[in-house]
């Protein structure tokens, strides 16, 4: 007669007290949380300090180049030696591929030069970049931007196709950028109004000019806590009116809090989970439900 | 002796003319409805946050699972986006057969919602006639990328393969069958009293309130507003193409109906110039196996037979994944303009303007 085989438990599992069916919340691979360290913001006046700076990096680099090869000379004709080879200038490395990156570009386009015009000191910035129109305001002047889009004679601009958000937790001065994506329907154009945010303001609803901001906007603040002031119905929309984490932001991990102890992908026939189960009932314990924090 | 009362019930989640897990809370006085609020999220998967963790080659997989009736089209959204992102140009060929299966998604998509919006409403001979052409379409998605619904058809830069040898004869044989079949529903509905009845004058919505609460797509056209993206902004290879954009003035679930049978008639005129003029030549643009993205962000949209579908994607610099990506969801719009359609108007009438929005829970909610 066989030993009664124990059940094994799945490889990789953290050792720990919790017991070697049941999954420890922190130490699964899908709830680490790496922060993002750059601010990925698109921007024509980033982009150029790029370039700048690049180019002083390239050309130190270059004047380096020179001088050591003067120093190698200078010591090889003391040592009596053959001179060593002169430096080649570097070249960017050439791809040959069907790509042809969209860098930003300074804003020819009417439309922005016009809000320009019109919003004066307001606007932080306007730029083109693969073939859109960025128009950057300052956050108090949003609904002032937005009444002039929609009202101006010149702009027109009919219908607000989408409002959202992005969570930049390695930025400093803001935290949250918020695009509203504008369409003329008429004039066939599309503009992509941008406001930065930091934690805790609140920016003035669109639902008063657009009323399709409403569900947008709720979805904004389901997904990234941003709540907007004079908002209809201010609540979630996706998530449950009790969830208290927003999934969007950087610092939410994958698989999302409130989800079962244990791993199902590691125990595809429920083996695992069942004994695990039946155990946990012997000794008394119920298992830790989902719950939503 | 009589005395009125305001009644508030719940319509669905679990109920077959909601098309999925969408649950309106009603208040009733008698049989007219007082309001209505929609409340969604049941399905709410998380998608974009999925998305973020996903390279941009492995995010057009969930794509499938949002809009599943129409799954080509936010496939042709995805990629046409990330190719944005990238500056990626896509070989001609691979252009013209997107836009050809796309088409065909959208007479499929359409073929869906004719055959579930007359079941709702009482005519169950549509359903089966229907689904007959339907079935011929998924079996074409089937011989092209091996999938019937969740199809992940294109790669970013072009087409994993081209078209499997046969395609393009069984794709005529599709376009000859198709107009009489058209025609066939056409005398099952267009005339018939009931359907007219049920249909004609009911959740009427402006065009002015289309616009303002963000409608797109066959709702708006058929307020009168000539407004189609494929005209308006086109991509794939519909700048090429000669299509009309079919429009009617009275804005109600009838002329919908309408607008939706001409969309299929104009989507079999697109099909048939993409396989008349199919060119030759490769399908896939030269693109790097990883693909590391610059600080870009786009917003690209294409008209899926919902509405207007649109990516939003933010690129990191030297990134493989997103660093934010957001779906405007077409049906997720529509959907607010439901209470504008049918407070004061019937219970019954509820039941047809949710059909006639089109709306697809697993878009809604993501």
């Amino acid at each position: 007669m066989s030993e009664p085989i124990e059940p094994q438990a799945p490889e990789g599992a953290p050792e720990g007290p919790v017991g070697p069916y049941v999954y420890d919340y922190a130490a699964s691979p899908q709830r680490q949380i790496v922060l993002p360290k750059t601010v990925p913001l698109p921007s024509l006046k980033t982009y150029e300090a790029e370039v700048v700076a690049q180019q002083a990096a390239d050309e130190a680099k270059w004047k380096k180049m020179q001088a050591d090869y003067e120093v190698a000379k200078a010591k090889a004709e003391a040592e009596g030696k053959d001179a060593p080879k002169p430096p080649v200038k570097p070249v960017p490395r050439k791809d040959d591929n069907d790509m042809k990156t969209p860098w930003p570009q300074v804003a020819k386009d009417p439309d922005l030069l016009r809000l320009q015009q019109l919003l004066g000191e307001q606007v932080e910035e306007i730029f083109e970049q693969a073939g859109e129109l960025t128009c950057q305001v300052r956050k108090e002047a949003l609904h002032e931007a937005l009444r002039i889009c929609r009202d101006d004679a010149d702009l027109k601009y009919e219908m607000l196709a989408d409002q959202t958000g992005t969570h930049y937790p390695a930025a400093k001065e803001f935290a949250f950028s918020l695009v509203y994506h504008l369409t003329s329907i008429s004039r066939r154009k599309r503009l992509r109004l941008r406001i930065l945010v930091p934690e805790g303001f609140e920016p003035e609803s669109a639902c008063s000019l657009y009323p399709s901001a409403n569900w947008m906007e709720r979805e904004t603040y389901d997904m990234l806590g941003i709540r907007f002031k004079d908002h209809p119905d201010m609540t979630r929309i996706l998530c449950p009116e009790d969830w208290e984490a927003y999934p969007l932001r950087k610092e939410y991990p994958v698989v999302g809090l409130g989800q079962r102890d244990i791993d199902f992908r590691e125990d595809r026939g429920g083996v695992l989970m069942r004994i695990a189960m039946q155990k946990a009932g012997q000794m008394g314990i119920n298992l830790k439900q989902p719950t939503a924090d | 002796m009589f005395k009125s009362e305001e009644l508030e019930i719940n319509l669905g989640p679990q109920h077959p003319s909601t098309h999925g897990v969408l649950r309106v809370k009603l208040r009733l006085d008698g049989e007219t409805v007082v309001s209505c609020t929609p409340v969604i999220g049941y399905l709410h998967r998380g998608l974009e946050k999925i998305c973020e963790n996903k390279t941009y080659f492995q995010g057009q997989v969930w794509t499938d699972r949002m809009d599943y009736v129409a799954a080509i089209s936010n496939n042709l959204g995805w990629v046409e986006g990330v190719e944005k992102l990238f500056g990626i140009e896509t070989p001609r060929r691979a252009r013209y057969i997107r836009t050809m299966l796309t088409e065909m998604n959208r007479i499929a998509s359409h073929l869906l919602w004719l055959a579930t919006h007359a079941l709702d409403i009482g005519a169950m001979t549509v359903f089966l006639y229907a689904f007959r052409e339907r079935e011929f379409l998924l079996d074409l998605f089937e011989a092209f990328c091996g999938a019937r619904l969740t199809t992940t058809a294109f790669r970013i830069g072009g087409l994993r393969e081209d078209l499997p040898p046969g395609f393009v004869k069984q794709a005529r044989a599709f376009q000859a069958i198709f107009p009489e079949r058209l025609e066939e529903y056409e005398t099952l509905l267009s005339e018939n009293r009931i359907w007219k009845k049920r249909t004609v004058g009911v959740a009427r919505i402006t065009a002015e309130d289309c616009i303002a609460l963000g409608v797109t797509g066959p709702v708006l056209r058929a307020a009168g507003v000539p407004y189609d993206i494929r005209k308006a902004f086109p991509s794939a290879a519909y700048a090429e193409m000669d299509f009309e954009i079919p429009t009617r003035p009275e804005a109600d679930t009838y002329a919908r109906y309408l607008v939706r049978l001409a969309e299929m008639r104009q989507s079999h005129r697109i099909i048939q110039q993409c396989l008349d003029g199919l060119p030759e030549g490769p399908v896939m643009a030269k693109i790097p196996k990883i693909l590391k993205s610059e600080v870009n962000e786009v917003y690209h949209a294409i008209e899926a037979p919902k509405g207007e579908l649109g990516y939003y994607f933010v690129g990191e610099k030297g990134g493989v994944n997103p660093y934010r990506m957001h779906v405007r969801a077409p049906s997720f719009v529509n959907l607010q303009a439901l209470p504008k359609m049918i407070e004061g108007r019937l219970l019954a009438d509820v039941i047809a303007a949710i059909g006639t929005l089109d709306v697809v829970l697993g878009e809604i909610d993501r």
